[in-house]
C-alpha cells in the first residue's frame, strides 16, 4: 500500500476489520493505547474505532503536545511577553492554551506582542527583522518538533543573531510511556507507536516495552488503513503470544531513526532532571533544556520567570483523559462548560487532544469511513 | 503557510499535532529547498537534517524543516 487512496480503500478497510475480528478471543477485552494525538485525531475523524469489534478498546495517550503543557508554563510565557520590547512567538494551538492568567490570546488583548508562527525558523526571521527587540520562541512538542528548534538555534548561532532565544518546553515520549506503564490505574495490552516521533527516534527506543513489560508496539502511519493495519499487527502478535516492536510505517520510519536530526538534538539540548506534565505530574528526564554550549539561547536564563506551579481548575479532568483512565465524554464539563471555543482544559484546545477530537468527530459512526472519507 | 492552512479547529495545528506532510523539491537554494505539494502550493523547507537533496526528491516536512528524505521506491534506507 503506497498511495493515499490505497490507505483509504473501503474494501481493504472492511477486509482488515474482518481479519481483526477473527483474531480476537471471545470474552477477552483488549485495551490498545494510541500514544500520539495525531492518531487520536485520525481515529475519530475517520471513525476507525467503529470498524473494530466491541471488545477492542482504543485508549488515548498523552502524545498531544499542547495537552501536556501545565498552566504554570503558559504563565511563564506570558511573563516573558509582558517584558518591554519582547516579541513572543509560538505555534497556533499554543495561543489558546489556558494558563492561570489566561491564554496568550488574552495576553495579547492586554497589550503583549505574541505572534503565531508555523516554524521556529519564522521566529528567527522575525528576530532578524527586529534587531531592537528580543524575540522568544515558545517551543513545545515531542521529538518530531524538537529537531526543528535545534536546527533554528544552530542557524541563529551561525548567523550571529543575538536577540533570539527559546523557552524550551520540548518533551520526550519514552518517559511518558514509562509513567503510563507504571500507573496502577491502567491495564493496557499494547501500544500504537507515534509515527512521526519515530521518524526521528526510530523504533528501537520502544523495545523495552516488549522486553520488560511484555506488550506489543506497532509504529503506525496516520491514514485510516495505517491505524487499522497496526491494530491487525497487534492482534496477530497477541494471538500468536508474541510481543515485539514492529514498524507498520516502514515507508517513512527507519528502525534507527534520523541520525542527523538526533545529532542536532544532542548538540543543542540535553535532558532536564524533571519536568512537570499536565496530568502526569513531574516526570524525571522527560523534557529538554539547553546544553551549556547553547545556554545563551535559553530564554529561561535571559528572562526572569515566575516558575510557579498552578493547579488545574477543579472541573478539569484532563489528567485522567491524558492517562487514558477517563474517556473525554466522561468529564463532567465536556461539551458544556468546556468546548473548543471555550476550553477549560488543554485536551479541548488542540484538535489532536482527545476531547476536541471527540467533540469534533465523535458523533459520527461507522458510516463515516464509508460515506465521508472513502 | 497561513494560519488557516496550518491551524484550524477541525484540521488541527500541523505543527502542534505531530503532523508531517510529504512535499517534492522543485528548486534548491543553499540549505533550503522550495518544495511543492500535490496541489501546487509551495513552501520553503530547511534541509540540513536530511543531508543533500535533489530536485524531484520527496521530503517529509514538519514545521518548515525536512525530517526525512523519502526514497523514490517508497522504502527508506535501513
Ligand atoms: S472536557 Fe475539558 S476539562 Fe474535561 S478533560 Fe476534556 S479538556 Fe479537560
Amino acid at each position: 500500500m503506497r498511495f493515499v487512496d490505497e490507505y483509504r480503500d473501503p474494501d481493504l478497510a472492511r477486509a482488515l476489520s474482518a481479519q481483526i475480528a477473527a483474531l480476537t478471543e471471545p470474552g477477552r477485552h483488549y485495551k490498545v493505547m494510541e500514544v500520539c494525538g495525531g492518531h487520536t485525531h485520525a481515529i475519530y475523524r475517520y471513525g476507525v474505532h467503529d470498524l473494530l469489534p466491541d471488545n477492542i478498546e482504543l485508549v488515548h495517550g498523552p502524545g498531544c503536545p499542547v495537552c501536556v503543557i501545565p498552566m504554570g508554563r503558559v504563565d511563564d510565557g506570558i511573563a516573558i511577553a509582558e517584558q518591554p520590547g519582547v516579541i513572543l512567538t509560538c505555534f497556533g494551538d499554543m495561543m489558546r492554551v489556558p494558563g492561570g492568567r489566561g491564554s496568550f490570546l488574552e495576553a495579547n488583548a492586554r497589550g503583549a506582542d505574541i505572534r503565531m508562527v508555523y516554524s521556529p525558523l519564522d521566529a528567527l526571521r522575525i528576530a532578524r527583522e527586529n534587531p531592537d527587540r528580543q524575540v522568544v520562541f515558545s517551543a513545545i512538542g515531542f521529538e518530531t518538533t524538537a529537531p526543528s528548534t535545534a536546527l533554528t538555534v544552530l542557524r541563529a548561532e551561525q548567523e550571529g543573531v543575538e536577540n533570539f532565544s527559546v523557552m524550551c518546553s520540548h518533551v520526550t515520549i519514552i518517559p511518558a510511556i514509562k509513567a503510563i506503564l507504571d500507573s496502577p490505574d491502567l491495564r493496557l495490552d499494547a501500544f500504537i507507536g507515534p509515527g512521526h516521533v519515530s521518524t526521528v527516534i526510530g523504533c528501537r527506543p520502544y523495545e523495552f516495552i516488549a522486553r520488560e513489560h511484555g506488550k506489543p508496539v506497532v509504529c503506525a502511519g496516520f491514514e485510516p488503513l495505517d491505524v487499522l493495519q497496526s491494530v491487525h499487527m497487534i492482534m496477530r502478535q497477541l494471538a500468536e503470544s508474541r510481543c515485539e516492536v514492529e514498524n507498520q510505517y516502514g515507508r517513512v520510519v527507519r528502525w534507527d531513526g534520523n541520525p542527523l536530526a538526533l545529532k542536532a538534538l544532542s548538540q543543542v539540548f540535553e535532558l532536564r532532571p524533571f519536568f512537570e506534565w499536565r496530568g502526569l505530574g513531574s516526570i524525571p528526564q522527560s523534557a529538554l533544556r539547553f546544553t551549556a554550549g547553547y545556554a545563551r539561547f535559553d530564554a529561561e536564563q535571559r528572562f526572569e520567570l515566575p516558575g510557579v506551579q498552578v493547579a488545574d481548575p477543579k472541573a478539569c479532568q484532563c489528567g485522567e483523559v491524558l492517562k487514558g483512565v477517563l474517556k473525554p465524554w466522561e468529564c463532567k464539563v465536556f461539551g458544556t462548560a468546556c468546548t473548543p471555543e471555550t476550553p477549560i482544559g488543554t485536551c479541548m484546545v488542540s484538535s489532536e487532544g482527545a476531547c476536541a477530537a471527540y467533540y469534533n468527530y465523535g458523533q459520527y459512526s461507522r458510516q463515516r469511513l464509508d460515506l465521508q472519507v472513502l | 503557510m497561513s494560519f488557516g492552512e496550518s491551524c484550524s479547529a477541525t484540521e488541527g495545528c500541523i505543527t502542534c499535532g505531530d503532523t508531517a506532510i510529504v512535499l517534492t523539491v522543485v528548486s534548491i537554494d543553499d540549505a533550503d529547498a522550495c518544495c511543492q505539494d500535490a496541489t501546487g502550493r509551495t513552501e520553503r523547507v530547511a534541509t540540513e537534517l536530511v543531508g543533500p537533496v535533489e530536485i524531484g526528491d520527496r521530503l517529509l516536512v514538519h514545521a518548515g524543516v525536512a525530517i526525512e528524505l523519502l526514497p523514490h521506491d517508497g522504502v527508506p534506507e535501513a
